[in-house]
């Protein structure tokens, strides 16, 4: 059953159709929402905010565009009124010192044989917080949700090469941030 | 020469279109020259690749398990079936039995039972019981409501449910009351406890007071004491010294 045939049902009086959609869909808004705030709760949260929001919209949802985006853009709307709404603390000099550097400098030959995938993660993590939102977004669309460019574009509501140089810039970034890490594996 | 430095070819929408599979046919074409010739592009492609293969170690298995508790009307409409399940809880307990009572009879009368209180005390017939395979409907001088028996069992009918209800009443008061006399004990017990500590609190200050009295005195007495002896001590000194001085003289 296609997503808009369980809009249908859900709009013509079989609201727990919607529960199909939630199955269907968590595990990428989870994913979207976990890596855009970094933090689990959050992340919990936002999810279901994001689902209860296209619940309740769910009669202004025209089908023009795909279900999928729509619920990414409530999704990555969620996601910056919550980022919007912490409290802009700079980040740690030691925060910054593990975001760039990793410690790793010191220990690399070790660290060659040692590091685990979930270091990896966690580096990741911690380098994909730093980058501005709105790179971190189109990484995270691109790289998790396997969005093409020019669905990114739709969400998000911006030019198809500004979708592209935001990429560019932001795995350039990356690039930068994870680059000790690189030499070490 | 910094490798991390972007290469300014003027190609970065073409190759990262190209990094993901989705250059364009004329973009294809620029690009695969292109990075046969910069090397500094093919860098960073090349470090783009690892990032991509860092970026995909972090991958996210827990699922937050969400279901959405849908209702036609929204989340805050409740069923009926919750809408009577707090109704029963909201309700008296006399009501509770009421309802009970009715319910029982309602279902007896669908039945055909016939419910009489003699001096033998409590009875039940029912004519779903009683009727065989073999006795049916088909006899209509059985069947047909004697309006005398009808009246006779609504007011016996009548009769068991005031019983019941007042039962119903009397054991609610009675639960009422133990819990009022259970309060009230809880109170006394409270009281006491309360009394009891302040009486030793008083006892112990009393007793400070006391211990305090007693030092104030010996300090008095000492002083007044000490006063003394020292005046006594004094005029004899005072005696002794004109004695001295005199008897040099």
């Amino acid at each position: 059953m296609s997503d808009s045939q369980i809009i249908e049902r859900t709009l013509g009086g079989e609201p727990e159709a919607f529960n199909i959609l939630v199955h269907r869909w968590e595990r990428q808004i989870y994913g979207l929402t976990l890596r855009m705030l970094g933090r689990d709760e959050e992340a919990k949260d936002a999810t279901q905010e994001t689902f209860l929001s296209a619940y309740r919209n769910l009669p202004k949802f025209r089908g023009e565009a795909k279900f999928s985006s729509w619920i990414y853009r409530i999704a990555l709307n969620i996601c910056n009124t919550k980022l919007r709404s912490r409290a802009k603390i700079a980040i740690s000099i030691d925060e910054q010192r593990e975001t760039t550097g990793f410690e790793l400098a010191d220990d690399s030959e070790d660290l060659t044989s040692n590091i685990q995938q979930e270091q990896v993660a966690r580096h990741v993590r911690r380098a994909l917080q730093g980058l501005p939102a709105d790179m971190r977004q189109v990484i995270i669309m691109k790289e998790y949700e396997g969005l093409k460019f020019s669905e990114i574009a739709e969400i998000l509501g911006i030019p198809l090469s500004t979708v592209k140089t935001r990429m560019y810039t932001g795995l350039s970034e990356m690039r930068k941030r994870l680059e000790h890490l690189r030499e070490a594996m | 020469m910094d490798t991390n430095k972007t290469p300014d070819c003027n190609m970065r929408e073409a190759l990262i279109a190209y990094l993901y599979n989705e250059a364009t046919p004329e973009e294809v074409r620029r690009v695969e020259p292109h990075l046969k010739e910069c090397a500094a592009c093919r860098r960073e492609m090349a470090a783009f690749e690892s990032v991509r293969g860092m970026l995909q170690q972090w991958q996210v298995d827990e699922l937050p398990g969400i279901r959405v508790v849908a209702t036609s009307q929204g989340a805050s409409v409740r069923s009926m079936l919750e809408l009577l399940r707090e109704l029963f809880t909201a309700t008296p307990l006399w009501a509770k039995a009421f309802g009970a009572v009715a319910m029982a009879v309602l279902v007896l009368a669908v039945m055909g039972t016939e419910v009489k209180i003699g001096r033998e005390g409590f009875s039940l017939r029912a004519d779903i019981m009683r009727r065989g395979p073999g006795e049916s409907a088909a006899l209509p001088d059985q069947r047909e409501p004697n309006p005398e028996k009808i009246e006779l069992t609504r007011a016996e009918v009548k009769a068991l449910v005031d019983q019941m209800i007042l039962e119903s009443e009397r054991s609610e008061s009675v639960e009422l009351k133990a819990q009022l006399v259970g309060l009230e004990s809880a109170l006394q017990n409270m009281k006491s406890d309360d009394l009891a500590r302040l009486a030793a609190r008083i006892q112990q200050q009393q007793a400070q007071i006391r211990t305090l009295e007693r030092d104030i005195d010996r300090r008095e007495g000492l002083d007044l004491t000490d006063i003394l002896f020292s005046e006594l001590t004094t005029g004899s000194t005072q005696e002794s010294g004109t004695g001295a001085q005199g008897g040099g003289q």
